[in-house]
């Protein structure tokens, strides 16, 4: 906190040479109000972006981060407050508006089709120039995309197609088609979120180049170490409100975490009370690696939590996939219970006691069309047999099971033969959860399991993760919520570039000095 | 906020919605609505016993058939192999009896028929799971091979002369009254009702079907599945054919199985759309064969030209798998 006290300073100063008319500006927002039904995301928020800067916007997610571009760039219009460009008062009714402003958004997706030429990709919103008013002039299409890719400094054919590009040219692809349509802000939505380090660096040096042209950035990312490289200014939101400015003189990682991370309580008592996990060693990894994973060193113990934490593309969740077989070891050891393992499939992993319950609910752990019971019982129908040779299921014992284990959850639904569609998203992560309890699994790995879940549901999560562990299975818990960690786990591992940077025990294991560590680093600003 | 949400949607269960109804007994009720037709229309002739066996005959080669398509849409692999395998089938059984007369008797013949449909199917599963090929295209491939080579190995001449009568009897036979095409047609619909419905083999199928990934997490050997589930249908498929040459008399080596594809697949998908929505299952198919059987028997008893039976197959289709997404459409 005091960290926080001693940098506000210069956001205070900051703050009134704003509240005049900064004649850098482009853009200007004052006092921006989105009132929601139940909820105000965004609470009169301040924001100045000048001309030729590359402003970072930071926050966690559900802080207004979304909503701010939302209303910069005219898709839904805010309660109150004025968006000035160039010193004049605007309305954005409509995203068409803020592109006629020069305001353009690049989605972390890039919204390009990855099937045709680049060229095509930069004409699409537009009418392509015309041979008869009617076919396409290939070559005037051609000169004009060359003539659009050299000016943000891409040399690139504009006949490649969009798929075949790396993902840092794709960026640049979608930054070109923004500037094709004269933006002169371009609001950057986690652009780097599929590009590799080396991609990133190449990306920066084009961004630069062009805010020495005049052109503004608004950088929106959870990567902390890439803001500090590249962000001139840094907009912290909390809550919906400003929670701190910086500026490239001014920066400090620790303070910009400290506002992220807030004045919450920020360990649980029930964490920290839990008895200290002193059982036997269950799972040893050495040196695994594999996908982003390049050193997964680890012990896991019997009663304990485990937390693996890490930025978005740190190697974190891969951590968990990789210890349980969803891609190939490249190397290194593994020796669960005592034996040497490899893994080469999630049936492996399972038969040696291991479970993974993924971060995407709807894509990777439920049946969507089958009932509660079905979806419970789905990895242990082997428990059910009739006879060992048909394997006819006993149907009467796997819905006694199935209800016994709903009930212990305390699943909120009119049956256990009810769609698993009908519940709610925490009932279904519980009848995910319920389905490994069923199964004996010794080692749980969690990965975000409380991914859009209510809060009621979240608490009793967290409780019966704690009782996973109290029943004598080890767990390991990644989350993409960093603040998260704190109230789960015992122990907290930090990665950063596919490696283990760090380890937090109890009281340390805070947000905030998770996050430092995840963003590089030991090196204080 | 959830918690309550589900509450409601609890207390909301017992009220009868319409479209819900009618997504699972539409199928049913239009079953039942044209036999009631039919009978008024024709009450000498439709409603009798005889024609009520007739149309089961009718349709035993095409649910044998649509039973195994079950198999492999429950997975989600779609297979267009089953007309030329049905076709294979029967020329291939017509072919070892008349050409083995000494050392190929009808068990023989009928099991190594099968057999060679089976290990067809499973190159199938092979092609999906390893190399990665949709079995939409991977069946169309194959069925076209197999095409070309039934036709290779014909000379494209028809098997008429020296099938034994044992082997017609498959097809033109009876058992107190009721042919054995039904017979066999019960008797696969039965064994794979059992498998989808009651073995964990099944379960796994469904389970693939509906999220492949989260099987594979829950340690099931995704992989392993396509080649057992397209053997299934191609076994169904080379019997339906089978059936076929025993009920004519004939081995051709082609186009038996061609009438028999869209039909088949229209009759899972309307099953798809009767009882549990947006499943695949047995009865379901067996509800749709059916009411393609009695539309055609009906249409053809009272004397419509044969042309409207695609005609209100096709719009029977498209109401049927409306009325299931319309289900589908507000679960979401």
């Amino acid at each position: 906190m005091s960290e926080i006290e001693a940098h506000s300073a210069p956001a205070a100063t900051a703050g009134a040479v704003l509240s005049g008319c900064d004649p850098d500006a482009f853009l200007e927002v004052r006092g921006l109000v989105k009132q929601f039904p139940g909820t105000r995301a965004l609470d009169g928020v301040d924001i100045t972006i000048r001309r030729g800067e590359i402003h970072a916007l930071l926050g966690e997610n559900g802080d207004g981060k979304s909503t701010l571009i939302r209303a910069i760039c005219g898709a839904s219009a805010p309660t109150e407050g004025r968006i000035l460009v160039e010193g004049v008062e605007v309305s954005l009714p409509t995203p068409q508006a803020a592109a006629a402003l020069g305001i353009a958004v690049v989605h972390q997706h890039f919204n390009l089709v990855p099937q045709i030429s680049v060229c095509e990709n930069l004409f699409l919103c537009e009418s392509m120039p015309r041979r008869a008013g009617l076919f396409v002039d290939w070559g005037a299409m051609r000169r004009r995309a060359a003539k659009l890719l050299e000016r943000v400094g891409l040399s690139l054919d504009p006949m490649t197609e969009v798929g075949a590009l790396r993902p840092d040219e794709a960026a640049m692809v979608a930054i070109a088609k923004a500037i094709g349509t004269d933006a002169r802000l371009i609001i950057l939505d986690e652009p780097t979120t599929a590009l590799l380090p080396a991609e990133v660096s190449i990306l920066f040096g084009h961004m630069r180049r062009l805010a020495a042209d005049g052109h503004s950035f608004l950088y929106v990312s959870h990567r902390l170490a890439e803001v500090f490289e590249i962000a001139d200014r840094v907009t912290v939101l909390r809550d919906g409100r400003n929670a701190g400015f910086w500026t490239r003189e001014t920066i400090s990682r620790r303070a910009i975490i400290s506002a992220i991370v807030g004045g919450q309580k920020v360990w649980s008592e029930e964490a920290l009370s839990a008895p200290p996990a002193n059982g036997a060693v269950v799972l040893r990894a050495e040196g695994l690696k594999g996908g982003r994973v390049e050193d997964l060193t680890l012990e896991l113990r019997e009663h304990e939590i485990l937390g693996i934490a890490g930025l978005p593309g740190s190697g974190a969740e891969e951590a968990l996939d990789l210890l349980y077989g969803r891609f190939a070891a490249r190397g290194g050891r593994l020796n669960v219970r005592g034996k040497d393992v490899v893994f080469h499939s999630p049936r492996d992993a399972k038969a040696a006691g291991l479970e993974l319950v993924p971060k995407d609910r709807h894509a990777e752990s439920l049946l969507p069309g089958a009932s509660v019971r079905e979806n419970i019982s789905l990895p242990n129908l082997h428990q059910y047999l009739a006879d060992p040779i048909v394997r006819f299921i006993n149907r009467g014992k796997e819905r006694a099971e199935a209800g016994e284990v709903a009930a212990r959850l305390s699943v909120k639904m009119a049956s256990i033969e009810s769609p698993i569609a009908s519940l709610s998203g925490g009932n279904q992560q519980k009848a995910i959860l319920g389905r490994w309890l069923a199964s004996g699994a010794k080692v749980f790995m969690l990965n975000s399991p409380t991914a859009a879940v209510d809060i009621g549901a979240k608490a009793e999560i967290y409780q019966l993760i704690r009782e996973i562990a109290a029943s004598g299975a080890a767990v390991i818990f990644t989350s993409t919520e960093v603040e998260e960690f704190p109230r789960v786990c015992q122990r907290v591992l930090v990665f950063r570039d596919g490696r283990i940077v760090g380890q937090l025990l109890g009281k340390d294991a805070t947000e905030s000095n998770i996050l430092n560590l995840a963003a590089g680093g030991a090196d204080e600003r | 906020m959830n918690a309550n949400s589900s509450a409601e949607r609890i207390a909301a269960k017992p009220r009868v919605d319409l479209a819900v109804w009618f997504a699972h007994y539409g199928t049913l009720v239009s079953l039942a609505a044209l036999l009631a037709i039919f009978s008024l229309a024709r009450s000498d002739v439709f409603p009798t016993v005889d024609n009520l066996l007739n149309i089961m005959n009718q349709i035993s080669i095409l649910g044998t058939m649509a039973f195994g398509l079950t198999v492999c849409l429950v997975m989600g692999l779609f297979d267009l192999s089953i007309a030329a395998m049905a076709t294979l089938g029967g020329y291939v059984a017509t072919l070892l009896l008349v050409k083995y007369t000494d050392s190929v008797g009808v068990p023989e013949a009928v099991a190594i028929s099968i057999g060679i449909s089976a290990a067809i199917g499973i190159v199938n599963g092979l092609i999906v799971s390893y190399l990665g090929i949709s079995a939409f295209i991977a069946t169309l491939a194959t069925g076209s091979i197999i095409t070309g080579a039934m036709l290779g190995i014909s000379n494209s001449k028809t098997i008429i002369t020296g099938i034994p009568d044992e082997f017609m009897a498959i097809g033109q036979g009876a058992i107190f009254g009721v042919s054995n095409p039904i017979i066999i047609m019960l008797a696969v619909g039965l064994a794979l009702w059992l498998l989808l419905e009651h073995t964990q083999l099944g379960r796994h199928l469904y389970a693939i079907g509906g999220s492949a990934e989260a099987s594979r997490l829950s340690g099931i050997a995704v992989k392993r599945y396509a080649p057992f589930a397209l053997a299934v249908c191609a076994a169904c498929a080379g019997l339906g054919g089978l059936m076929a040459a025993a009920v004519l008399g004939a081995g051709r080596p082609q186009g038996v199985g061609d009438t028999y594809l869209l039909n088949a697949f229209a009759a899972v998908f309307i099953g798809a759309s009767s009882l549990r929505p947006g499943k695949f299952h047995i009865l379901g198919t067996l509800i749709g064969a059916l009411l393609i059987g009695v539309i055609n028997n009906g249409l053809s008893v009272l004397g419509v030209p044969t042309y409207w039976q695609y005609i209100v197959q096709g719009c029977l289709l498209v109401i049927a798998l409306f009325s299931a997404g319309v289900l589908t459409m507000r679960r979401h």
